[in-house]
């Protein structure tokens, strides 16, 4: 018992030591050109309006999904190119998570850890933001081909995000 | 690439983004401070990172999370 109390003590995310602390230059260090500098950058398109007459979307590679929806492939090795439409206006119980490889026990405890759909609802019932686009969007983040990716699913969000008006895209990753 | 002209860099682990189950307190700062960057962001690329180390967010949970279990 006291050999558990005392490996917990130097659990580094105890004892508040970040594990990613200078993670970004190590990676440009080993492998360059992978991080993107400020010159790729898209330019900056500013709000035409108050946030709080905003429209906002949310998508993310959390792989959450309808219950009713078709589940992502998880297995195949290439990934899942597809994406679902999550109803903004959807209760947590309605929603699952399909996706293996990020740990998401504490998500299946509360679905907003992830994929913050109560949250962004009483933004809108506050009137913080103006109102919210009829769908969110959902995939996997697990995906071999990044081509393929931006040509089907990055591709078909950005249409779908259009189509339902947004004014402003929440993304998160998973 | 995404090349998101701004983003909030959260410094907590892979499936925890918005924070820890029942700190709603936490996971509505994480949304608003992204979303406040659309109004203070001066140029594209910019990356501002949440000031909230895990450890706090773990210490905050615990207790959440435990009676969020029992619900």
């Amino acid at each position: 018992m006291m050999e558990a109390v005392e490996s917990l003590k130097l659990d580094p995310r105890e004892t508040g030591e970040q594990l990613r602390a200078g993670l970004w230059q190590t990676i440009n260090q080993r492998y360059p050109g992978s991080m993107i500098t400020k010159a790729d950058y898209v330019p900056l398109a500013r709000l035409s309006k108050p946030l709080s007459q905003s429209r906002v979307t949310l998508i993310s590679s959390c792989g959450v999904h309808l219950k009713s929806d078709r589940p992502m492939n998880v297995c195949h090795p290439f990934g899942d190119f597809t994406f679902r439409r999550v109803p903004s206006g959807a209760q947590q119980s309605d929603l699952i998570i399909h996706q293996l490889k990020y740990p998401h026990d504490d998500a299946d405890l509360d679905i907003n850890v992830i994929f913050p759909i109560e949250r962004l609802q009483e933004l809108v019932a506050e009137e913080v933001i103006g109102g919210l686009t009829g769908n969110f969007f959902s995939f996997i983040g697990y995906n071999m081909d990044p081509e393929r990716f931006e040509q089907t699913v990055a591709a078909g969000i950005a249409d779908a995000v259009e189509e339902e008006h947004a004014d402003v895209a929440l993304l998160a990753p998973a | 690439m995404i090349k998101v002209p701004r983003a909030l860099f959260v410094p907590w682990p892979m499936g925890h983004h918005f924070g820890a189950p029942f700190h709603t307190t936490l996971q509505r700062r994480v949304i608003t401070e992204a979303l406040q960057l659309l109004q203070t962001a001066e140029a594209s690329g910019t990356i501002v990172t949440l000031p909230i180390k895990w450890a706090d967010v773990r210490r905050e949970a615990k207790q959440l999370t435990a009676q969020g279990r029992s619900l």
